[in-house]
């Protein structure tokens, strides 16, 4: 900057500085226990190592891979990555069929590598989490091998086992389309096992003390590795009781404040993430009283916020978030725009999810289980508008966002590959060879990438977006670095704006503390253009400032505060008080008919 | 739900020699308020001629805007004004003074603010402040003004009214329609005032069965919180206030605008409409069970209703009667012989007098007597000549539905003629697919709802008759309005 400048007459007497000083990007964090809230604050990255990018040339992405692509995630701005299973695996559920709970596939390298990770990624000021699967694991894991041997075997209870399929009829089948029972016979043993996924996937006994204690050693064992949390797969289903439907027993809900009081007592600032998919007020049981999870998934407002924009209404928003607890002090709900499965749809009515499928997924190949197989950019058409209007929904409503890697690029999806490895292909970094993911022999790669005009790694990659500021990843970048200096948008209060335009959606997000910032988001889901007149009674004499470019904006008065918004567009703004060059004097404004 | 407070404000009459200039007074206020004067009676006081006419059917700008300023030139003059009665309603200065009076052959309901000359005011935005007149009482002069104008009458009223003013902080114009003027307090609870009162004492009809509904528990009306009475008027009422509602018919705009600008088949478009019409079905089924709750109901006469309807096309537009299908139409429901039972109703249901909120579909503005802006004269629909002074109307919930579906049609039209006028672009299918898709949509919210089949045809296809007989009639009963 030039030594001339005068900031202090330049500068805007209505705007004052921001609240917080924001955290300088790539400063190694603080260990986690010194600050326990990280986590509502922090935007989470999900990351499918396997496609992330391969260090070893072998066409398979790897742990060296990810730390050699941490400097573009710190320059991104995001906080925490979160791995899917990286464990050694048959690999016949995309990992989530453990085999050894304390090692790493040899596909993605070795516990040193994944220490490096670990070490380098909060030198950088990042943190990494991890996928758990605790309810069952593979077929092929030593224990269940062991105790399918016989029925008086050490680990003979390590597993549900049953003499006869009959029991516990009131549990649901949860795959269908694939399993048509929760037992499987095991002919060595002769009787059967208790399943709730496929059948190659065996439930533990957690009655059984020897596998509580087994997996809170598997838990203290990473911890001590330096993971700083875990994302816990299919939670609700860790007991069995007659009569019941095995899901979401208080004994589940037990185990889990006992993991929660290791985390607490030996690794305070880790955090527990729950993936257990229900309606709002459900889900908020695994916070327990602020002593089980963390952070619990919402996944009924994924589908509507994509219904918001297509009926351009905000009801279908506004009334999930209605229906939504707030989570108890010192937990989070964590949401997200698309993840590695399908967009499912079992959270919406069955009208609702025809009028998605009609919408979402004209091709019948996009459809998988009961949801979309597809990545965000194609299912908005790749409309960067839209996308952006998204995303702002995503920053700005009440929870910690997660981002799906290669969304950042607005990446593609390929329909032809099975099951959800429609969204799983190979990261595209360059238009060099197979998108710069690796340099195997195209044959080799794990998946192919993306080859087509509109989303092959020609086109989308993340060289081409970076050396353009004006890009999809530049804008992406811009919001999470402006979102991180206002942790109002992660801890705030959530209050809708009355508006009376049902295109628009408007909240206002409260800091809890008595001096803190408040910021109002206004939303235009519509594709035409919306006036939008707000009720802001209680911000009236507040002047709200645009966060991107701090543009004051007119006081708010006595009346409807009046806002124009282009298609798709949004403005967030902070409420800011009265300039403080008329503090002294007279107010400037006299709202109109205010009360005497 | 808290009993709804009842207050009476007949305690203070003004003395007589007042009432010379309260007249002076309310032709001043007439000015402001074209709606007392809307429509006009053939004597009388001349109509203004600039004041557009108000398309109730279609009603969008009635509520929530302004009502357009009348032009100078059309002066009411203080002897066209008789005072009926006069009463304080708050005492002192600055207090406000309610006064009812006739204004040729029409009764109005004047609210005046009363100040201490060179007193403070406090202006609503878009109010005329302007005083209307003076008053020399006992205790001194005071200036008269409209105290709907003004925040500090307006806080003074709500106490009155209410019995608590709170700390509000906020007072704003909530909307002035044709037959109430509201005010908005912390955008939370709103006080409506009637301007238009019938010419004898009377219960406001309107205001009963909403009261009623709430009472037996219907939550798609937002809540009243207190009911102002004079000698037997209906003055107006205090209730919740949602600010963030839209209107139903800005609602389908918002849905034909993007099916428009689409050309795809509306199930397919974006902004659907479907499923809020479903759901707009479901909440006039549940407000029908309400009404039959709360008032009972009686054998209807289908034979009678046909013939009404097909009275009412004959005036308007007789060469319908000789198409062969309305001809079926009318000669089967004549011969139908189940039982048809009529309810109380809403009288005036289309896409104007529902809003949609963050909590769902909520209606307003009943009109079980029939509709004062169709003018004494003319027999609004679904209210067969002989009703008025025969006690309450009972008819076929489905006169509602008709209503509602064929505001379906009109709305269309509507957004047709908007991106179209000059229907170059043959939006008339578009048009006809949404509204098709729409009513299948609120019809079947409607009669899938538990316990609505005890109050329509038990055959669908009977319903469906029945409510397109009543469709025609208000087809031929907006004709002869235009006519």
């Amino acid at each position: 900057m030039s030594s001339t400048a005068e900031p202090s007459l330049l500068r805007s007497p209505g705007v004052p500085a921001p609240a917080v000083t924001p955290t300088p990007v790539g400063v190694p964090l603080p260990p986690a226990e010194d600050d326990p809230g990280w986590f509502q604050r922090a935007v989470f990255y999900e990351v499918f190592v396997r496609g992330f990018f391969d260090s070893d040339d072998d066409g398979i992405g790897d742990l060296r891979g990810l730390v050699a692509k941490l400097d573009y995630l710190q320059w991104l701005g995001v906080d925490c990555l979160w791995l899917l299973p990286f464990y050694p695996s048959p690999m016949r559920d995309g990992g989530y069929d453990i085999a050894d709970y304390r090692s790493v596939h040899r596909d993605y390298g070795t516990v040193d590598d994944l220490r490096d990770l670990l070490v380098e990624a909060h030198r950088r000021g990042i943190r990494v989490i991890a996928d758990l699967v605790i309810n069952h694991t593979s077929d092929t894991h030593p224990w269940f091998e062991e105790s399918r041997q016989s029925r008086d075997n050490p680990k003979a209870d390590w597993y549900v086992w049953n003499d006869d399929d009959q029991r516990w009829p009131e549990a649901r089948v949860v795959f269908v389309d694939t399993e048509r029972s929760n037992w499987a016979w095991d002919p060595n043993r002769e009787q059967y096992y208790w399943h709730r996924f496929y059948s190659h996937q065996p439930d533990l006994n957690y009655d059984n003390p020897e596998v509580v204690e087994a997996m809170l050693g598997v838990v203290r064992y990473w911890l001590d590795l330096g993971l700083d949390g875990f994302r816990l797969d299919a939670v609700p289903f860790l007991y069995q009781r007659d009569g019941t439907s095995g899901e979401n027993l208080p004994e589940t809900h037990a185990f889990i404040r006992r993991l929660r009081g290791v985390i607490d007592d030996e690794y305070p600032g880790r955090i527990l993430l729950a993936e257990a998919n229900g309606w709002p007020a459900d889900v908020a049981d695994y916070f327990g009283d602020g002593d089980e999870c963390h952070l619990c998934f919402h996944f009924p407002l994924m589908p509507r916020l994509f219904m918001a924009v297509r009926r351009e209404q905000r009801y279908p928003i506004t009334e999930i978030l209605a229906q939504t607890p707030d989570a108890p002090e010192g937990a989070q709900w964590a949401i997200f725009l698309r993840n590695h499965d399908e967009l499912t749809l079992e959270m919406v009515s069955e009208e609702e999810r025809d009028y998605l499928f009609a919408e979402y997924a004209k091709d019948p190949r996009m459809k998988r289980h009961m949801g979309i197989g597809r990545r965000l950019a194609p299912l908005l058409d790749r409309d960067r508008r839209l996308t952006e209007l998204l995303y702002s929904l995503l920053l700005s409503l009440p929870g910690s966002p997660v981002v799906y890697y290669g969304d950042e690029v607005q990446m593609g999806d390929n329909l032809y590959l099975g099951d959800r490895d429609s969204v799983r292909t190979p990261m595209q970094w360059t238009p060099d060879r197979n998108g710069g993911f690796s340099r195997a022999d195209f044959a080799q790669l794990y998946l192919p990438p993306l080859m087509d005009p509109v989303y092959g790694f020609a086109a989308v990659n993340v060289e081409a977006q970076q050396r353009n500021p004006s890009s999809f990843l530049h804008w992406l970048r811009r919001m999470l670095h402006l979102r991180r200096q206002f942790p109002v948008f992660g801890t705030g209060a959530f209050e809708v704006v009355p508006c009376s335009n049902p295109s628009v959606l408007a909240y206002v997000r409260t800091s809890r503390e008595p001096e803190g910032t408040s910021m109002l988001c206004v939303h235009n889901l519509s594709r035409f253009g919306q006036p939008a007149d707000l009720y802001l009674g209680p911000w009236t004499a507040r002047q709200p400032v645009e966060l991107v470019g701090r543009v004051p904006f007119p006081l708010v008065g006595n009346d409807p505060y009046p806002v124009t918004l282009a298609p798709y567009g949004f403005w967030w703004f902070e409420l800011t008080e009265p300039a403080p060059l008329l503090a002294d004097g007279p107010p400037a404004i006299q709202p109109d008919g205010a009360a005497p | 739900m808290s009993p709804v407070r009842t207050v009476e404000t007949a305690g203070r009459p003004l003395p007589e020699h007042a009432y010379p200039a309260l007249a002076e007074a309310v032709a001043a206020m007439a000015a402001r308020h074209p709606e007392w004067l809307f429509p006009m009676l053939p004597q009388g006081i001349p109509a203004p001629p600039a004041v557009p006419a108000i398309d109730l059917a279609a009603a969008p700008g009635t509520v929530g805007e302004p009502a357009a300023p009348v032009p100078s030139g059309s002066t009411v003059l203080a002897g066209d004004v008789a005072v009926r009665v006069a009463d304080v309603v708050v005492p002192g200065r600055p207090g406000v003074v309610s006064v009812v009076a006739d204004l040729g052959p029409r009764t109005v309901h004047a609210l005046l603010g009363l100040r201490a000359p060179g007193a403070e005011t406090f202006p609503l935005p878009d109010a005329d402040e302007a005083p209307v007149g003076l008053l020399d009482l006992d205790d001194g002069l005071g200036v008269l003004s409209d105290a709907l104008g003004d925040a500090q009458y307006c806080l003074a009223l709500l106490g009155a009214v209410a019995g608590q003013q709170g700390d509000v902080e906020r007072v704003r114009r909530a909307w002035m329609s044709d037959e109430s003027t509201a005010i908005a307090f912390d955008d939370r609870i709103a006080l409506a005032v009637y301007g238009r009162l019938p010419a004898e004492p009377a219960p406001h009809p309107g205001l009963e069965m909403y009261l009623a509904l709430d009472e037996v528990g219907f939550n798609h009306v937002a809540a009243p919180i207190a009911r102002w009475r004079r000698g037997g008027w209906d003055l107006g009422v205090v209730r919740d206030y949602e600010p963030g509602a839209a209107g139903g018919w800005a609602l389908a705009l918002t849905s034909l605008r993007d099916l428009y600008a689409s050309d795809g088949p509306p199930e397919r478009a974006g902004a659907d409409f479907g499923p809020e019409a479903r759901r707009l079905g479901t909440m006039a089924a549940r407000m029908h069970l309400g009404l039959d709750q709360a008032y009972g109901r009686r054998p209807g006469d289908v034979v009678a209703w046909v013939g009404a309807v097909e009275r009412s096309v004959q005036r308007v537009a007789p060469e319908l009667l000789a198409d062969a299908e309305v001809a079926d139409l009318l000669a089967a429901l004549r011969s139908m012989s189940v039982p048809c039972p009529a309810i109380r109703t809403h009288g005036d249901f289309h896409l104007g007098r529902v809003e949609r909120t963050d909590l769902g579909w909520f209606v307003f503005d009943f009109s079980p007597g029939g509709t004062p802006v169709f003018g004494a004269g003319t027999v609004p629909p679904g209210m067969h000549a002989g009703a008025e002074g025969a006690g309450p109307v009972y008819r076929s919930p489905l006169a509602d539905v008709a209503d509602m579906l064929w505001s379906f049609r009109h709305v269309a039209d509507t957004a047709a003629a908007e991106r179209d006028p000059s229907g170059r672009l043959g939006l008339s299918a578009l048009a006809r697919a949404w509204e098709s898709r729409n009513r299948r949509a609120f019809l079947s919210g409607y009669l899938a709802t538990p316990g609505i089949r005890g109050l329509v045809p038990p055959a669908t296809g009977l319903a469906r008759n029945l409510a397109a007989a009543f469709e025609l009639e208000r087809t031929a009963a907006k004709l002869a309005l235009h006519a």
